[in-house]
């Protein structure tokens, strides 16, 4: 090829790549502005991603939710402490965890007869976790358990109906453990007959050894989403630590996926839902978490894409189709909630035990 | 004559498992891309588009890759300005403490990303510097800036001294020197390193996973899109990628480097 | 006096081009990494950052069994896959270079190394997928008959090791093929013409004069796999961790940037010690 035309060419070559280039950073400085339409930003587990949840509230209110997700308390609080004062409005965060945020002072409070209180299932409102002094600064909006769930075309549900059958050499290597240490140890603590609310550092060792021995039993130790599809898959055939947030909303292309209460009991989960004390769209952000704990916000947070639980508020249950109902088995509720004890809530001291016993546990 | 058959065949032999143990994950990808069904595992329940058309109609990966692609661009583009740089400033004079310049732009190559991010992710916390897609962009631009120098001040070869020489015997300048002569040169490794670039952002997860928030780039959405679980929508958009990733390659390759060796 | 005046100005030229890529490393490199070496002699208490110097994280790395053994974990990875990647890769680019008629090399290389255009997030999924209980290898082989019961071969240490090796098969099939290339065919004459028979030729000659490419190879190896974090966390099914993941862990539950700062350090150390080890092999040239 001609020297000169090669040369020009390559001019021509090097300018548009320029001309793209510019026109690529434009377009992010032009970004900017389109995100100065009001935003709110929330901190939440991943059932509120859906979007099925949170567009709704976008029309009506003309905003643009951020959502970043988490697992687990720890996680989220590491988010905040990464963060800047103002850059969060709303959080979601473990019923059982809404004390620790109010002593780091995350959480601002919520003006009272803003939540429809009433309507909540008086078992999980937690008035002793969301409130401290009269001042309410979270609003629980969600509640399941982790239990045991498991393929009942694969294991006799008899088995499943006793704990330590979980232990068991029939179930070598079929088991799932769920990821996340606080509920799995305080459902180890209740396979070894310890109540949640009174673990010490002294449960810990018999925990621990307890724990291992689960590990040499388990497949592997995973997330929601990679327990959930490690079930459906076949992968494995019991979830410990699973539930209805696990089994449910797989149930019409999987039927053969059930979740029980053991005899022994289980652990019970709820999520509560509340304002960050350095909003600057504390309106806005209350706004969000009503229309979360509203009827609606509560159907549609019920069986939203990543996991589906019970809605908090009892008044949703006329917004969910039978079927619905069913796979979360409303009318049961009484009794498991009777049978199940809330996540442990240890010293800071003790949590960071509990965690090293869990990676402990891991590395086994 | 025998010998030489069975040398030949089991060599055939091996070549071909071992492009069907490369190719498996991505006929695998590709296949139950299709998938009639939720799980993107056997048996193949039949042939349909809606993973396709669920990733199109899904916003949040849309800007996924406008981000990609802005992100990739902007940053390689920055990596290959400053590279070209530095490697004529080095390549053409004699400066001081070379030898340890140099080894200072060579260095990020040689840590992993995940310590180049957490280094950032601390001074940004520090500083109380937000996350975005600007921090990514300066952590890819610090991964890409080393490649892009090395690149190009490999192919700066002496020989073409000269021809910048008479350019500035002719009256031209500095600047006019480098950007008329040497860079239209030196056009091909300018060509490799950004792409190459490009291709290393595009594709990079870890420092985008770490220094950013809400506005996400495509690795770490799939990521997350990942996390909800095993899906054939993933299968779609990771075909989809590779699909325009080989496109791209091989324009490249037929259009622009074959011009470019020719001469 | 002119020519000196030439020379200063011609210098302060040549400092003006090369600032902004020194002053971004330093700026977004070095500076973060000195930042992180003095994080790591910080400790964090309570959620907040204690700034008193102290070795406690060093010594916690040691002391704490499930720490160190992540370090163990990534070495015996990194380990494996380094010698398996080069022993397979070998022969392919060798199989390139020497098999396949001269204008189809290019072809068949590119071929070789297409799935790296797959994201590489994406990549270690379709392994999942390929290797679950369920997946494309267990369904085929109990199809034909060949295992009764589908083997374990997601969740584990075997998964990681077959995700890294992929990757890094290619990527080794490049660098060796490279080398190969680049040898002149008489060498071969010369070994022939010597009365040596093909393996001799190929042990005494070819292997040392690719010995380069393959230890460059095999380093890039060494450091894109002991600092991954992606592989073993989609593959593993967290029966074991490595480092980057237990790095990972600390930032994620519990904001010990001091600890994971700490552990950064303890990585760098092995793949700055990998690197002394292979230095004599590893250079980066000008044509």
């Amino acid at each position: 090829m001609n020297p000169a035309l090669e040369g020009a060419l390559a001019r021509r070559l090097l300018s548009s790549i320029a001309v793209l280039s510019l026109g690529a950073m434009s377009a992010m400085i032009g970004t900017a502005p389109a995100a100065a339409q009001t935003t709110l930003n929330a901190l939440v587990w991943c059932d509120h991603t859906d979007p099925a949840l949170i567009e709704p509230f976008e029309k009506a209110n003309n905003v643009k939710v951020n959502l970043k997700e988490y697992e687990g308390t720890g996680t989220a609080l590491s988010i905040i402490s990464q963060s800047r004062p103002g850059d969060w409005d709303v959080l979601v965060i473990d019923g059982v965890d809404v004390q620790q945020a109010v002593d780091k002072n995350i959480l601002g409070e919520l003006p009272a007869g803003t939540l429809p209180t009433a309507d909540i299932f008086p078992e999980v409102r937690m008035e002793a976790n969301n409130t401290r002094n009269g001042k309410t600064y979270a609003v629980t909006e969600k509640f399941g358990y982790n239990t045991v769930s498991y393929d009942k075309a694969k294991v006799d549900p008899a088995d499943m109906r006793d704990m330590s059958k979980l232990w068991s050499d029939t179930y070598k290597g079929r088991i799932a453990v769920y990821d996340y240490y606080l509920p799995m140890i305080g459902l180890t603590g209740i396979a070894l007959g310890k109540a949640t609310a009174d673990l010490k550092e002294a449960d810990l060792p018999a925990i621990r050894s307890k724990l291992f021995d689960l590990k040499k039993n388990a497949k592997q130790v995973s997330d929601v989403v990679s327990s959930q599809t490690a079930l459906a898959t076949g992968e494995v055939d019991i979830v410990f630590g699973g539930g209805e947030w696990l089994t449910a909303g797989l149930v019409k292309d999987k039927p053969n996926l059930d979740w029980v209460i053991p005899d022994q009991g289980a652990v019970r989960w709820a999520q509560s839902i509340g304002v960050m004390k350095d909003s600057t769209r504390k309106e806005l952000a209350l706004k969000f978490v009503q229309y979360i704990v509203s009827p609606e916000g509560q159907a549609r947070l019920a069986t939203s894409a990543c996991y589906w639980a019970m809605p908090a508020n009892q008044k949703a249950g006329a917004l969910l189709t039978e079927t619905q109902k069913t796979a979360l088995r409303w009318n049961e509720q009484a009794d498991y909630l009777k049978k199940t004890q809330l996540y442990p809530i240890p010293t800071p001291e003790l949590d960071a035990k509990m965690q090293d016993a869990w990676t402990e546990m891991l590395q086994k | 004559m025998t010998r030489k058959l069975l040398a030949a065949l089991a060599s055939w032999l091996y070549a071909a498992l071992l492009f069907g143990f490369i190719f498996l994950p991505v006929v695998v990808l590709v296949l139950f891309s299709f998938q009639d069904g939720r799980l993107p595992v056997p048996p193949f329940n039949g042939f349909s588009l809606r993973w396709y058309e669920a990733v199109f109609a899904d916003g949040k990966l849309m800007a996924a890759l406008l981000h990609s692609f802005l992100v990739a661009t902007v940053s390689s583009l920055v990596a290959c300005l400053f590279g070209f740089l530095a490697a004529y400033a080095l390549a053409r004079y004699r400066l001081p403490g070379s030898a340890l310049q140099r080894g200072l732009l060579i260095a990020p190559m040689t840590v992993s990303y995940l310590i180049i991010a957490l280094g950032l992710l601390t001074v940004l916390n520090a500083l109380g510097v937000g996350l975005s897609l600007w921090t990514v962009g300066i952590g890819h631009v610090v991964i890409n800036l080393p490649l892009c120098f090395a690149l190009i001040y490999s192919s700066m070869g002496a020989h073409h001294v000269n021809i910048e020489r008479a350019a500035r015997d002719l009256g031209a300048g500095e600047v006019k020197v480098m950007l008329l002569v040497t860079a239209p040169m030196l056009l091909p490794s300018l060509l490799a390193a950004f792409f190459l670039s490009v291709t290393f952002s595009w594709d990079e997860f870890i420092i985008a996973f770490l220094l950013s928030r809400f506005d996400v780039t495509l690795p770490v959405e799939i990521w997350s899109l990942l996390r909800s679980g095993l899906n054939p929508k993933t299968n779609a958009i990771g075909s989809l990628v590779f699909l325009v990733s080989v496109s791209v390659l091989m324009v490249l390759e037929l259009w622009l480097f074959r011009r470019t060796r020719k001469s | 006096m002119t020519a000196r005046s030439l020379k200063d100005k011609e210098q302060r030229k040549a400092w003006a081009f090369v600032v902004p890529a020194l002053v971004w490393t330093l700026a977004f490199f070095v500076t973060p990494f000195l930042f992180m070496v003095a994080m790591s002699l910080w400790t964090q208490q309570g959620g907040m950052i204690v700034q008193s110097w102290t070795l406690a994280n060093y010594l916690a790395f040691f002391e704490k069994s499930a720490l160190f053994k992540g370090l163990v974990n990534s070495l015996e990875i990194t380990a494996i896959v380094t010698v398996l990647s080069v022993l397979l890769a070998y022969p392919l680019a060798w199989i390139i270079a020497e098999r396949v008629p001269r204008r189809f090399q290019r072809l068949a290389l590119t071929l070789a190394v297409l799935p790296f255009w797959t994201s590489y997030v994406v990549r270690s999924y379709s392994w999942l997928l390929v290797l679950s209980k369920t997946g494309v290898i267990n369904q085929t082989l109990m199809q034909i008959g060949l295992i009764g019961q589908p083997l374990e071969l997601a969740s584990n240490r075997t998964a990681t090791v077959i995700g890294f090796v992929h990757f890094f098969v290619m990527l080794l099939t490049l660098t060796i093929y490279a080398n190969l290339v680049q040898l002149s065919p008489n060498y071969r004459r010369a070994a022939a013409d010597l009365g040596a028979n093909g393996l001799q030729t190929f042990w005494h000659v070819i292997l040392p004069l690719t010995l380069p490419g393959i230890m460059t190879g095999a380093f890039l190896t060494f450091v894109l796999c002991i600092g991954d974090y992606v592989t073993p966390q989609i593959l593993g099914g967290n029966n074991e961790l490595v480092l980057p993941q237990i790095i990972m862990l600390q930032l994620g539950r519990r904001a010990d940037f001091p600890m994971a700062a700490a552990l950064s350090i303890i990585l760098m150390l092995v793949i700055t010690a990998a690197y002394i080890a292979c230095a004599r092999w590893l250079k980066i040239e000008r044509a």
